[in-house]
């Protein structure tokens, strides 16, 4: 008799229960994580049927019909419409153009940085070019709009002179041009610490070495500084592959204007302006989204995958 | 034979290399390029304090200006006034700082301890279902849908529920304490400590410098929130200082519809509620800038 019980204890749904009874606290504490990231994060994924529907909210997702013959009526719309594919391309446009100017800038600004030798000057500097990165795109874009805007300094400064008004901001063949420097002008200083917290603490050994050797400035930022950041340059780089396709929905939002629709729209701001403007056409603008969702999901899994290949350190 | 003194002349640190503390033309030129770099952060912020403190027909007529003409403080008594719109914002802003930082400090924080410990039933689950959403999400429309469902809709709180957890920094935090040493949860589940205890009088106090670091970016995200209330917030009472400033500068700048109507709307009081915005932070980030640097740096390396 005995024996049989204390098999009993040990059986496998026992055990679980043990195991539940000695975290229970834990358990405790992850409740409301649980509870958040599936009505924040699960329900919206559940809300991606709205893709595959003529939705109308009064109607519920379940209770609208399936969009054309077999659900897939809103993404056969939105292929079909020419003005996606023009927003696709700005958006692939400016997302790539960001990611490759911006992961450069980070890059020379944290050399440059480095070699700076005034310990004041570094400090100062660095406080400097890493404050605007805490600022909102809304405090940026108006002292943007302050400078290259309809009243802005150089608009202004031609009038009086007795120049044709040139508006920066409405004007196509500059408006990327602004986005990308502004975008430096925000995030450089701050993204450029990383680097410069991975190069301090290259082991000066390395550098004595090539001194030894003779070795220039240049010689010893390409021969040992570059290698030695470009693990974190590489996670950082696949990292940021992911956010290709949002391409920067705050700063966009911010400083485009209908005159420059042509090249800044994109696909998160259409979205917005698909939902909240005038046509309210919810089913197509989640197709919309989920078009998004998954070719960045492709884009994160294929870098990744690439990454390992070439033999660094992955993400998944 | 040489003398030991001598030694110290010889050229251990020779010309050009990591030690010499010569100061050569490279030198130079990579401080006028970082100098010019500088001015240029800090050109756009000085021209919009100008702007804010000059008359408008001072600055209709030289909107170059080097230093400041004449002085006119009437944009700033406009923000300041009790009425402005913007004092408005400010008390909403107020209350997402301290009451969102929080709330997302709260369940952010225990959601990266309990993540942080020893196995547990359904860990590698939970982490897993976590770790999807980082990846994978529905999407704007999906979102909104569910927001009207839960009648958040034009709600105050719609502001600060949907932030409860942010991932990454519960997985820096949940790294932080997994990297504290395990021998103290162990001694104290001995002397018959729960978890509950050992986290809040152990690993927390611990871990007070990493708390303030998150708490910093959660008060600067709150600080500078405005999408939410742009999608939901209908009510005027509950815009936030950001939406109500981008209501006056981007609005009036971009809807070439509405230019005509933000035209009575000075570029000098626009630049005095900037103003009004940045000051806070100003203030505030040289001293806090370290926080900042040690949060990025420590969720860097641990990534």
């Amino acid at each position: 008799m005995n024996r049989k019980l204390i098999i009993k204890s040990n059986s496998p749904l026992n055990d679980l229960g043990n195991r539940t009874n000695k975290s229970k606290y834990l358990l405790l504490m992850i409740i409301p994580a649980i509870i958040f990231y599936v009505v924040f994060c699960y329900l919206p994924m559940y809300g991606i049927l709205i893709a595959f529907k003529d939705f109308y909210p009064k109607k519920g997702i379940v209770g609208s019909a399936w969009a054309g013959e077999n659900g897939l009526g809103n993404f056969q719309k939105i292929f079909k419409d020419p003005y996606f594919w023009t927003v696709l391309r700005n958006t692939i446009i400016i997302g790539v153009s960001k990611l490759l100017i911006s992961f450069v800038a980070a890059i020379v600004m944290a050399l440059l940085i480095n070699e700076v030798r005034l310990r004041l000057f570094k400090k100062t500097f660095q406080t400097i070019v890493t404050f605007p990165h805490f600022l909102s795109w809304v405090i940026v874009a108006g002292l943007v709009f302050n400078i290259f805007g309809i009243s802005g300094i150089i608009n202004k400064a031609l009038t009086l002179n007795g120049h044709d008004s040139m508006t920066i901001i409405y004007d196509k063949k500059f408006f990327l041009g602004l986005i990308f420097a502004s975008d430096v002008w925000k995030e450089a200083g701050w993204s450029s610490i990383i680097y410069l917290a991975t190069m301090a603490g290259i082991s000066p050994e390395l550098y004595e070495a090539a001194d030894i050797d003779g070795a220039t400035r240049l010689q010893k930022i390409w021969n040992i500084t570059l290698p030695a950041i470009k693990p974190t340059a590489i996670l950082l780089l696949i990292l940021s592959v992911g956010g290709i396709l949002s391409a920067g929905f705050d700063q966009i939002i911010n400083m485009y204007n209908p005159g420059v629709y042509e090249v800044a729209d994109i696909l998160d701001t259409y979205i917005y302006r698909y939902t909240l403007g005038s046509g309210q056409r919810p089913g197509e603008g989640a197709a919309i989204g989920l078009f998004k969702s998954v070719v960045s999901f492709i884009l994160v899994i294929m870098v990744d995958r690439i990454a390992k290949l070439c033999g660094e350190r992955g993400i998944i | 034979m040489r003398k030991f003194a001598d030694i110290k002349y010889l050229p251990l640190r020779p010309k050009g290399s990591t030690f010499d503390k010569r100061i050569t033309t490279m030198d130079w030129v990579i401080f006028a390029f970082l100098f010019i770099y500088g001015i240029i952060i800090i050109y756009p912020f000085y021209n919009a304090l100008l702007i804010s403190i000059s008359p408008n027909e001072v600055y209709m007529k030289t909107p170059f200006l080097l230093f400041p003409k004449q002085f006119d403080w009437s944009n700033y008594k406009q923000v300041f006034d009790p009425e402005s719109t913007l004092w408005g914002g400010l008390k909403v802003t107020l209350v997402l700082l301290f009451v969102g930082t929080a709330y997302q400090l709260f369940f952010t924080v225990i959601t990266g301890y309990a993540l942080s410990r020893n196995k547990w039933v359904g860990k590698s689950f939970v982490m897993n279902m976590i770790l999807v959403t980082m990846f994978f999400g529905g999407g704007l429309i999906p979102y909104m849908n569910l927001i009207s469902k839960l009648g958040l809709y034009d709600n105050f709180l719609v502001m600060i529920i949907p932030g409860a957890i942010d991932t990454y920094n519960m997985l820096l935090m949940r790294n932080y304490f997994a990297s504290l040493p395990h021998e103290l949860e162990e001694s104290a589940k001995i002397d018959g400590a729960n978890d509950i205890q050992i986290f809040v009088k152990i690993y927390l106090p611990m871990s007070l410098p990493m708390l303030a670091t998150i708490g910093l970016f959660f008060a600067v995200g709150n600080w500078n929130s405005w999408y939410n209330a742009m999608l939901f917030i209908k009510n005027p009472d509950y815009l936030p200082l950001q939406y109500v400033l981008r209501e006056l500068i981007v609005s009036g700048s971009s809807n070439m519809e509405r230019v005509t109507e933000a035209a009575t709307i000075t570029e000098g009081f626009k630049m005095a509620s900037v103003f009004f915005t940045i000051v806070p932070m100003m203030c505030f980030y040289p001293f806090l800038q370290k926080f900042f640097v040690k949060g990025l740096v420590v969720g860097a390396i641990k990534g």
